[in-house]
């Protein structure tokens, strides 16, 4: 018989090459022939037979013709198996390399993640990105795309570590700005490119995203994804095993940009003190990154040491520079209008007292105050000049407020330091004062900024637009010198964490969320004539109703004894302890993406340490597989 | 050697500077009210004296055994000091103290009394171990230490240990009145840094109780007509601190069922919205599974709560009913005509600044719609006031809950560590139950131990010296006649080191020189006997589960979630501590100045010593003390507010006291 087979090196407009062969002939024969039919010298060993008609590659170069069932109007065409494709990052960047379209999206994701130092690529997949219709046009030329595609896929196998990335990535300078791109946190957005960014508006819109995922069974090609097509790398199961800042600097900055996108468009609901905290963790994470470059650190024990002896010195001579002499305005409780008088200040250890004046304050202080545990807030403008500390100081009877007036920025930076410190028990002597002092002032001239230029200049990375760390809605509510004085409070509590620490915080607090983790589908229960709302957690399924938006039932995936997919009507069956047994049919999503969500959580329970570093890919395929794994 | 010197010279200067400054945070703050014009040392007592005439003989001993040993330590800490330095010996870098169970070993209650040497040498090894680990240069670490390297370890050693000793002159520590279930009492001394948990295990050894984990120290104020557990990880003496002079508050030792209710029954806070007769007969893995998911995950989970609570609005007299919702981040309202969706409820309070504390009686006292009441506050508040939160709930289940929740949301892992602290602690009293009934163990040596012996351990968190070491290491074995049973118990003695140690990152931190970055503690310290905890974890975890293929599977048997025994382990206390505000209620690391409490009622037996004479004595706080106060001077009432010069007088009061009252015991 004759076989047509279209090369695709040849290029789209060149005719198949026909071949005669039998169809007792095996793949490797009908490949072997045609490679010599080309004359083309070179590499072949990527490439592969792919019949069109059938969509399926035909990998098993030792089956005939006849086995496969290939007649001769087979139309068949011979390509590699790794193509190059558009990669968005959770971080919002793209990059371009070479991913595997014959294997299980599964393996891709796996090849993706080992090029990239991801471990645990088990947790992530990829998703078909939203429309991107009218960006496309005019982002496509500006957008900067990092190109792997030139690294070889043989180095892809173990990747041994040079200064701590893969060997692959410290080849060029290029290369070792790709790994910085996916090891370092990205600076704040603009407000603009937050709010330019799709949101999903509701459960419903989150269904429809949550659709996306690719199937983990099948290969790119045979779901219709193209060379050079755009997909998403993204974390797909919430369940994140063995953190390891040592060895997850990628996964880990991956995540929290996934976590910080999905807080700033408001992809997860969080109260607005959350969003003030998460706010002001980000800004904290986006200056300790700039100025820390690398996340791995040396050795504990050593830094211990180092920072010991470090904050010693600083003690030292901090211990004789108690701030004192400056004159502040101090008004006690109760509305006494006016009541701001003129006091000697001296601040020292954690108490602040004072006198007449500076002449006196060699004797008895009027007053003492211990500002441990006591709350610290602002109440500044600074166009009015105004600054404000206000104090709220525990006592047995309650709380009694004090406000310190300062004279200007300088002032009220020193003092307001020093109250935050004294507040956590801190003296001034602590080697964090002069960081505290400097971070108020930044943000001081946050606010000076913001209230200015309205936030058109993105980060000249001193000062941050505030609007760049909360999502669009609190861009309506608030101005952005309204929200400084916020994200300063929230950020008192977390200035003094470490890059990892911060990170990882962020990723606690996204995690501590009541809605965490959830993946949505539209379902039609059993006997229900509305459509409602099923949410895939890591531990349980839930059952929303759509008119109330509320949770009208829990089930855990321990109680569950069994789930089936019907494949012929597409109807998930679940059975659970007690004789509770669900069923439903999937609206927004096929319902091998359910299944595969079920399926994928269960195995994601299974991970323990013993196994360690091998992946049971096996088990992951029965357990998302569907009718494809039988 | 010289610039070694000259850094001496320049610490013990800068002691002098410390300790003046000492003096002047004694003054108490005006704003306050008048009531904590003096100086106390007790808690639960009118006076001084009458507290010293209620210690038993033994404590009285133990105390002052305390106080004498602690003034030779000092000394001889110097004297010794120079040898350590020469020989720096490596001790085994992460021996773990002796455990709390078996104190009552004859091995570890040498400790005190009348043994100023050891109690020397473990004050000399405390700065080392107090840094957790990188001092005495752990081998893997400093493979070939330069020399240079070498000298600069010796250097921070001394500077460490220099450190160490101007704390030690800051403990405060404070007589203590408990009162029993039986209405007796029994007093302790407390020293600024033990914990509660130390406390309870203390008790436990006076008391000869089951040392069940409901046990638990109670605080309670009839003003507010409050009661609140002590939190295990809590340094007893903070909290105390903010007592005012004249309260009628009391320290109850009591059995509290809800305290760790979370961890055996997990399902009726994780899962309280299901059938409750469905949660009653959970299986145990079932439980072990819900505080897997929600305490040993990278993040911990607090429970989903969400009712109607009835709210005593700021200074109101009215109570008005209010949907409400806990969080990580706090309780939060529904507004008035708002969903409940996330954005728009309103902040009621965050977890920072306050505790949770019971009410009692509010019924009578504040016409409360039900006697299920809760509330928090500062913890400095002890009078009725506007700043105080009163909620109300519809019973005691769902009061249960929310108070619960709320200690989730607010210690977070802590409560976890606690918890498992105190199963240990259970259960190597059984063992240690069945051993003191053998004749070898000697209770009346007992209690004298229990300071000494355990404020160096609690104050390193492990013991690193070498003497200590075999003692420590050989103690599963050498316990006299061990019987049958501890065979099969043995294991758990040494689990509970490693756990203990690693379980209150925050007990050796607060002696760090600064904010060291919290993770080395746990994780050095888990080394040294690290199969146990993991193995009983594989042992439990599920091994025998291997998903039968689908499409029908059976899950019978299902695994645990992932993070069950996922590696980080270790990390997790260590920043859950800071998860959501929640950090636990002691400031995490203040500094090598030990705060003055706002009101610095109570100064402890480390009065500072007057200037700064020629290094050796002079350095040594408690020596000073000594000369100064001990036999002289007939108690005067504690004196009224302390300048800087009166300090050492006052210590020297206490001792005087503390001496007269052993007279008269010793005459009797």
């Amino acid at each position: 018989m004759f076989s047509s087979v279209t090369v695709e090196d040849l290029g789209s407009d060149a005719p198949p090459v026909t071949l005669s062969v039998d169809s007792g002939l095996h793949v490797g024969g009908v490949i072997l022939k045609l490679v010599e039919k080309t004359q083309i010298k070179r590499d072949w060993s990527d490439h592969a037979l792919w019949w069109e008609q059938k969509q399926r590659w035909l990998l098993r170069t030792a089956w005939t013709l006849d086995k496969y069932g290939i007649h001769a109007d087979a139309r068949l065409v011979f390509m590699p198996q790794h193509k190059p494709l558009r990669l968005g990052l959770p971080n919002g960047i793209t990059l371009r390399l070479r991913a595997c379209f014959s294997s299980s999206v599964f393996q891709t994701v796996m090849g993706i993640c080992r090029m990239l130092n991801i471990r645990h690529p088990e947790e992530l997949s990829l998703l078909q990105p939203v429309e991107e219709k009218k960006k496309k046009k005019d982002k496509n030329s500006a957008e900067e795309i990092y190109d792997l595609t030139e690294v070889p896929l043989s180095s892809a196998s173990r990747p041994c570590l040079y200064n701590g990335m893969p060997a692959h990535f410290a080849d060029s300078p290029q290369m070792e700005a790709i790994y910085k791109m996916l090891s370092v946190t990205q600076p704040p957005p603009a407000p603009e490119v937050i709010a330019k960014q799709y949101r999903a508006a509701s459960v419903v819109d989150k269904a429809h995203i949550h659709g996306r995922w690719l199937d983990s069974s099948r290969c790119l090609l045979q779901q219709g994804i193209q060379e050079n097509s755009r997909l998403w790398l993204r974390f797909k199961y919430f369940a994140f095993y063995d953190m390891e800042p040592k060895y997850d600097v990628v996964r880990l900055t991956q995540l929290y940009e996934q976590a910080r996108w999905a807080i700033l468009l408001e992809d997860i609901d969080c109260t607005e003190e959350e969003m003030m905290l998460f706010g002001a963790l980000q800004y904290h994470i986006s200056k300790v990154s700039q100025s820390e470059p690398q996340m791995l650190s040396s050795s504990a024990a050593m830094d211990d040491l180092e920072s010991a002896l470090q904050s010693l010195e600083v003690k030292m001579e901090g211990e004789s520079n108690d701030m004192s002499n400056v004159i502040v305005c101090f008004r006690p409780k109760r509305m006494t209008l006016k009541g701001y008088k003129q006091y000697w200040f001296k601040f020292q250890d954690t108490s602040i007292s004072y006198f007449k004046s500076k002449e006196e304050s060699i004797g008895e202080p009027i007053q003492q105050i211990n500002l441990k545990g006591c709350e610290v807030a602002p109440d500044v403008n600074v166009t009015a000049q105004k600054f404000l500390i206000r104090l709220l100081i525990p006592a047995p009877e309650g709380m009694n407020e004090v406000y310190l007036r300062c004279e200007n920025e300088q002032q009220y930076a020193q003092w307001m330091a020093g109250c935050r410190l004294a507040s956590k028990g801190k003296s001034l002597a602590d080697s964090s004062f002069q960081s505290e002092i400097q971070s108020i002032r930044s943000f001081l001239a946050m606010q000076k900024t913001s209230s200015g230029t309205h936030g058109n200049a993105p980060a000249n990375d001193e000062s941050i637009n505030t609007h760049s760390l909360v999502s669009p809605r609190y861009h309506k509510k608030y101005k952005a010198k309204q929200l400084t004085p916020r994200i300063l409070d929230a950020y008192q509590n977390v200035a003094q964490l470490s890059l990892t620490d911060a990170v990882m915080r962020f990723l606690q607090i996204w995690q501590a969320l009541p809605d965490f983790g959830l993946s949505y589908v539209v379902v039609r229960f059993k006997g229900s004539r509305k459509d409602e709302v099923l949410g895939i957690g890591p531990n349980r399924l839930i059952r929303i109703d759509l008119a109330v938006g509320d949770v009208v039932k829990t089930w855990r995936y321990n109680n569950m004894k069994q789930w089936n997919v019907n494949w012929d009507i597409r109807q998930v069956a679940i059975e659970f302890e007690g004789n509770i047994n669900i069923a439903f049919a999937c609206v927004t999503a096929d319902c091998k993406i359910v299944h595969e969500f079920i399926g994928g959580y269960i195995f994601m329970s299974t991970r323990s340490r013993a196994k360690s570093d091998t992946l049971n890919e096996e088990l992951f395929h029965k357990l998302t597989g569907g009718h494809e794994a039988l | 050697m010289d610039d070694i010197d000259a850094m001496f010279t320049d610490l013990l200067g800068e002691m002098d500077l410390l300790t003046q400054s000492l003096g002047q945070e004694t003054v108490p703050p005006a704003p306050l009210p008048s009531t904590d014009k003096e100086v106390n040392y007790s808690i639960g007592y009118a006076d001084l004296n009458e507290s010293l005439n209620e210690l038993e003989d033994c404590d009285l001993d133990a105390l002052m055994a305390d106080l004498v040993a602690d003034l030779n330590a000092t000394e001889e800490k110097f004297a010794a000091q120079k040898e350590v330095l020469k020989v720096p010996s490596l001790p085994p870098p992460d021996l773990p103290p002796p455990p709390k169970g078996l104190s009552t070993h004859p091995a570890s209650s040498l400790a005190s009394p009348a043994s100023p040497a050891s109690s020397t040498s473990s004050n000399v090894s405390t700065p080392a171990s107090s840094t957790a680990s990188p001092l005495p240069p752990p081998p893997p670490q400093v493979p070939k230490p330069t020399k240079e390297e070498m000298e600069a370890n010796i250097k921070a050693d001394k500077i460490k240990l220099a450190l160490e000793k101007l704390k030690e002159a800051k403990v405060k520590k404070l007589v203590v009145k408990v009162l029993m279930n039986d209405g007796s009492s029994k007093t302790l001394m407390v020293d600024e840094r033990q914990t509660v948990r130390e406390v309870l295990d203390n008790l436990f050894e006076k008391t000869h109780c089951d040392c069940n984990v409901d046990w638990s120290l109670v605080e309670t104020n009839p003003d507010l007509q409050l009661e609140r557990t002590f939190e295990d990880h809590e340094n007893l003496v903070e909290p105390l601190s903010a007592w005012t002079r004249d309260s009628e508050n009391k320290v109850l030792f009591q059995e509290r069922g809800e305290k760790y209710e979370v961890f055996k029954n997990p399902q009726n806070f994780y899962l309280w919205k299901k059938d409750k007769n469905a949660l009653k007969d959970m299986k145990d893995k079932d439980k072990e599974l819900l505080i897997q998911e929600n305490f040993c995950g990278t993040s911990i989970i607090v429970p989903d709560l969400e009712g109607v609570m009835h709210l005593k609005e700021d200074g109101k007299k009215s109570w008005k009913p209010r949907l409400f919702q806990l969080r990580a981040s706090g309780i939060y309202y529904v507004p008035k005509g708002k969903t409940k969706s996330s954005r728009d409820l309103i902040c009621f309070v965050q977890f920072d600044n306050v505790n949770v504390y019971y009410g009692k009686d509010f019924k009578g006292k504040y016409k409360a719609p039900t006697d299920f009441c809760f509330f928090l506050k500062h913890p400095q508040i002890q009078k009725e006031s506007q700043y105080i939160k009163y909620l109300c709930c519809d019973d005691a289940w769902s009061m249960n809950l929310w108070v619960t929740g709320i200690r989730i949301a607010k210690y977070g892992a802590s409560l976890y560590e606690n918890y498992k602290t105190a199963e240990k602690a259970a259960v190597s009293s059984v063992w240690t139950n069945r051993s003191s009934s053998t004749p070898s163990s000697s209770n009346p040596s007992t209690p004298s131990p229990t300071i000494k012996a355990k404020s160096p351990s609690q104050a390193n968190g492990h013991a690193p010296k070498p003497q200590q070491g075999p003692v420590s290491v050989d103690f599963g074995n050498v316990p006299p006649p061990p019987p049958p049973p501890p065979l099969s118990v043995f294991p758990h003695p040494t689990p509970p080191l490693a756990a203990k140690s690693s379980s209150k990152p925050a007990a050796p931190q607060r002696h760090l020189p600064t904010n060291f970055p919290p993770p080395p503690p746990a994780m050095d310290l888990l080394p040294p006997p690290p199969p146990p905890p993991n193995e009983d974890d594989a042992l439990e975890a599920p091994p025998d589960f291997l998903p039968p293929p689908p499409p029908a599977i059976g899950f019978g048997s299902l695994p645990p979630p992932p993070t069950f025994n996922s590696p980080p382990l270790p990390p997790p206390p260590v920043s859950f501590r800071g998860v959501d505000q929640s950090l636990p209620p002691p400031p995490p690391d203040p500094g090598f100045l030990p705060p003055p409490p706002p009101q610095p009622m109570f100064t402890g037996a480390g009065a500072p010593p007057p200037p700064p004479p020629p290094p050796p004595p002079a350095a040594v706080p408690r020596a000073a003390i000594r000369p100064s106060g001990s036999v002289k001077k007939m108690p005067p009432a504690p004196p009224k507010r302390t300048t800087p010069s009166l300090q050492g007088g006052d210590g020297g009061d206490f001792m005087s006291e503390l001496m007269l009252a052993m007279n008269k015991k010793r005459v009797h």
